[in-house]
């Protein structure tokens, strides 16, 4: 498993992803997490064929008893279908993931871990002295689902939009857009299925101070990417992948 | 996660008890069936199925408790399923455990994962335990299905000693008493099957 530090200040942001270990027929997908003194908050944990080199990975920046929070953008099993593993392996933790999909995602297996519900119109969610706010970001993909942005490390968490599948030993960061946007374009005319929900949520984006958007799936964007990935997106035609 | 092949057979197990002792549900009911049919005929009779008579409230009363057990195995069956549901999640959970303890080696906070390893295997020891005092008892209550079926048997062979001093009604006297056993015949293999099943999982 990659591990990327992609922000360090008082806390830290870490890249998780391109495990080289995962079989074939599942897709890569990134995770995250936001590292507080005594700490940590899991991204988008996965499914359950990456939870033991996800909790491996982990291991080299918290210890089992500090990873105390969870967040899963939406149901989809790429994202949290190991949440009936973390269940049984973290003592005193918290899954704050969207409050429409609690009855689907505890399909997955979810007895110990506290289910925190993410209304609708999104939250704020403390980790120590960190806060992070939850974006909705419904319809992209998911009819519900909520993206990560944070302030102060100013990056955006921003699950399914952005995403590519890409080489397992890709880049985590765009290098050229012109050529990376030929990766993205089907994945979001397929998966995205509404214009009217795609340009609320740039409209809202626009307004954030944003130096790294972070994907589920595929690079990372950083500094001027940032901006060519929402005017990109905002003239692409979604709901059209058939 | 892959299931392994005792795991697979284990659900397979406690399934199939399941679908055997609808079965035998089924003929329990045609034997309290056969039970009423043959006090009407015996009543008919008269003193020509004098000796029948208590036969059939036996074969009844031998029909409602084979139910009854059944009942209850059933239920017990399907703690039983839950209990092998459990036991696979836990020892997949650890087998993933152990497997992120070995890949973490090496890295700062690896040594945090010993008690979260040394939990699941705890837990997974106990489903593992329980499952065999669990198949331990229901084997008692197949056996109690099975006393059953064999004394239906002899019930079966008395009925058609007594079928055979009646007269005219005979033959639907013998009628009843091979229903009976054929019944019980069916009760005691499908019983014998689910015993087979699950003998393997028995407490040493």
């Amino acid at each position: 498993m990659k591990m990327t530090k992609i922000y360090e200040g008082a806390h830290q942001w870490v890249m998780f992803g391109r495990d080289e270990n995962k079989p074939d027929n599942i897709i890569d997908s990134n995770q995250y997490i936001v590292r507080t003194a005594n700490k940590c908050l899991l991204l988008e944990p996965g499914g359950t064929e990456l939870f033991a080199p996800m909790m491996a990975a982990v291991l080299h920046h918290a210890p089992v008893e500090q990873i105390t929070d969870l967040f899963a953008s939406h149901q989809d099993p790429d994202v949290i279908s190991s949440l009936g593993l973390w269940d049984q392996a973290l003592s005193n933790a918290k899954l704050h993931a969207p409050a429409l999909w609690e009855g689907y995602i505890r399909h997955f297996g979810c007895e110990s871990v506290e289910y925190v519900p993410i209304p609708d119109n999104g939250e704020t969610i403390k980790i120590e002295s960190v806060e992070l706010q939850i974006i909705p970001a419904h319809y992209l993909h998911s009819p519900c689902g909520f993206h990560v942005y944070d302030p102060v490390a100013k990056i955006l968490m921003c699950g399914s939009v952005g995403s590519a599948f890409e080489a397992p030993n890709s880049p985590v960061f765009v290098e050229r857009f012109d050529v990376h946007v030929e990766k993205m374009r089907y994945y979001h005319q397929r998966m995205m299925p509404s214009n009217q929900a795609k340009r609320a949520w740039i409209d809202k984006v626009r307004n954030l101070d944003i130096d790294i958007l972070a994907p589920q799936h595929g690079r990372m964007f950083k500094g001027d990417d940032v901006k060519r990935f929402l005017d990109w997106f905002d003239s692409l035609q979604v709901g059209t992948g058939i | 996660m892959i299931m392994n092949s005792q795991t697979k057979s284990q659900f397979i197990a406690v399934a199939s008890i399941t679908s055997e002792l609808s079965a035998v549900m089924v003929v329990a009911k045609e034997i309290s069936l056969a039970a009423a049919n043959a006090k009407a005929i015996a009543f008919r009779a008269g003193d020509k199925a004098k000796g029948f008579q208590p036969i059939t409230d036996f074969i009844n009363e031998l029909a409602k408790e084979t139910i009854e057990l059944v009942t209850n195995i059933n239920v017990y069956a399907l703690l039983l399923y839950r209990l092998t549901v459990n036991e696979y999640r836990r020892t997949a959970a650890y087998n993933r455990f152990e497997q992120a303890g070995k890949l973490a080696t090496g890295a700062r906070y690896a040594d945090s994962m010993q008690e979260p390893i040394a939990h699941a295997r705890t837990i997974m020891q106990d489903c593992q335990r329980q499952f065999k005092r669990d198949v331990t008892q229901l084997l008692g209550q197949l056996e109690a299905v099975m006393h059953h079926a064999r004394a239906a048997r002899v019930i079966a062979a008395n009925s058609r000693i007594e079928a055979s001093q009646a007269g005219e009604y005979l033959q639907s006297l013998q009628a009843v008493a091979e229903s009976v056993d054929k019944a019980a015949h069916t009760i005691h293999d499908n019983v014998q099957r689910c015993r087979i099943a699950l003998s393997i999982y028995r407490n040493s």
